[in-house]
């Protein structure tokens, strides 16, 4: 009887949840044996399904905020909520597939039953075609990080982090695998991290910018034009993101 | 690469016997202390067949040593990459344990197992054992994050895949260390023959050392020689074939 109450209370508390938050309250972290702070007093709040970006500079702490998102990193100070993501999924671009089966092999062996209906429509959006049989270290780079994020795709996630995922993949092919998984995916949540300006302003909904450890606040949230690819794009607006992305930085 | 391991063994063996010859006639010894060539010769047509079959019967036991240290090691590896306590007892044991030598040991597993087959597998097996464990250990011990990451963030990890991936990921490592211990295997069964054993070119060695002949330790010697290299070489064989069937071109 306990035990019910128990599970009810929780699934209560978890429905009150909010649906899709990601928020951090009061982030301190400094590595072991360093006396550098990668956070100090990191607040901020992203909320909603939908593409949201993290940008910053090199060496601010991104990668290390989204493996702390992921449990990949503990030991830090503060509080970072997810609310009802409970799924996180953390990529980034030098992952390899096992080198002993074909990338066919692979994700007819990592997919799960009820994401088999979304291979072919993705291998055909992302150009892989062409590689299914062959070995992860015969592709090209991009075809490497394609492949990587794909095997990604396809498993169950309420939350991606997706950390430069699309390094060497090519502008164009770029623009349509961000439309094709914004599509896809509407109810899922993507935190993006990426150097480049114009695709985080274009195609994001939220952007976090993350900023060096000695100013504050840490980090700044922007709004992004969020482009899906259907309506046209305004340049003054996104020129006028761009610049809030590099002023923020 | 037999011919190349074939030419290397004999150019070392000419050379030593080349010295020998040098050292007996520039210091004008008998052929009680070191035989002539025509000496060396005879011994070698008159006990080539006898020293060929103990030398076949010690490399048996070398191969069986080999292959049972390679299970062993593979075994105390895979638990030893654990990161749990079992993990750092075996790491921290192996360590300490392989700074022993084996060989003073071997009068103990004489007087416990007699001088039969069993000791001589047993002493071959640990001396080319502790050279296997560190590797395997190292090996085993090591994570390849670009390639576990996924199967642990989808929880699709497990032991057997993780020593599948760390194994193929440092195949070229593991045939080398394999090859390597090959030689340790049958320096191991050789020292077990020549301290205790019934059989085997080592307990021929040690009756022609009793005998003070020369001769036949040499002929023992190049028997030896031509045979780890026959095994060395199907060692190598058999790794090239397997680096062979997972080597592909790499992309760009």
């Amino acid at each position: 009887m306990n035990r019910l109450r128990l599970k009810l209370e929780i699934k209560s508390k978890s429905d009150n949840a909010p649906p899709m938050l990601l928020e951090c309250k009061k982030l301190r972290f400094q590595y072991p044996g360093t006396r550098l702070h990668v956070f100090k007093e990191l607040d901020f709040q992203i909320s909603g399904p939908g593409f949201h970006a993290l940008f910053g500079p090199s060496g601010v702490g991104k990668t290390t905020l989204a493996k702390m998102i992921g449990g990949k990193i503990n030991g830090y100070a503060g509080k970072i909520a997810t609310g009802k993501m409970k799924r996180i999924l953390y990529t980034y671009n030098l992952e390899r597939l096992p080198g002993w089966s074909s990338v066919r092999e692979h994700l007819e062996l990592n997919t799960p039953d009820e994401s088999k209906h979304y291979v072919d429509d993705l291998i055909d959006s992302f150009g892989l075609q062409g590689v299914m049989d062959s070995r992860f270290a015969q592709l090209s780079l991009g075809q490497q990080n394609r492949t990587n994020l794909t095997r990604y795709l396809l498993q169950d996630f309420d939350l991606l982090i997706m950390d430069e995922s699309l390094a060497n993949v090519d502008e164009l092919t770029k623009e349509k695998i961000i439309l094709k998984l914004k599509h896809m995916f509407p109810e899922r949540c993507f935190l993006y991290i990426s150097h480049n300006v114009v695709e985080v302003a274009k195609f994001c909904k939220q952007i976090l910018v993350l900023r060096s450890h000695h100013k504050t606040p840490q980090a700044v949230i922007l709004k992004g034009q969020n482009h899906d690819g259907k309506q046209i794009i305004d340049d003054r607006a996104l020129e006028h993101t761009m610049l809030e992305i590099v002023n923020a930085s | 690469m037999l011919h190349r391991r074939l030419y290397q063994f004999l150019i070392i063996y000419l050379s030593g016997i080349a010295l020998l010859m040098v050292i007996k006639y520039s210091l004008n010894l008998s052929d009680y202390v070191i035989p002539g060539p025509g000496e060396v010769w005879q011994t070698a047509r008159q006990f080539l067949p006898v020293y060929f079959l103990a030398v076949i019967n010690t490399l048996s036991v070398a191969i069986l040593g080999h292959i049972l240290s390679i299970c062993l090691a593979t075994l105390v590896g895979v638990i030893g990459r654990l990161t749990i306590w079992v993990g750092s007892f075996i790491r921290v044991a192996a360590y300490n344990i392989q700074a022993y030598p084996i060989v003073a040991v071997a009068p103990i597993i004489f007087i416990l197992l007699g001088d039969g087959l069993s000791s001589r597998l047993l002493i071959a097996a640990m001396i080319c054992y502790f050279p296997l464990l560190l590797s395997f250990i190292g090996i085993f011990s090591e994570p390849i994050s670009e390639i576990e990451h996924f199967f642990e963030s989808t929880l699709r990890m497990n032991w057997r895949l993780q020593v599948k991936i760390r194994a193929f990921e440092n195949i070229n490592k593991l045939i080398t260390v394999i090859v390597g211990s090959a030689t340790l295997a049958m320096v191991g069964t050789i020292v077990a023959e020549f301290i205790a054993a019934d059989a085997g070119i080592g307990y021929s060695i040690r009756i022609a050392l009793f005998q003070s002949d020369l001769a036949k330790i040499l002929v023992a010697l190049f028997l030896i020689g031509i045979c780890t290299s026959l095994y060395l070489v199907l060692l190598e064989w058999i790794g090239h074939m397997i680096q062979r069937r997972w080597e592909v071109p790499k992309g760009g």
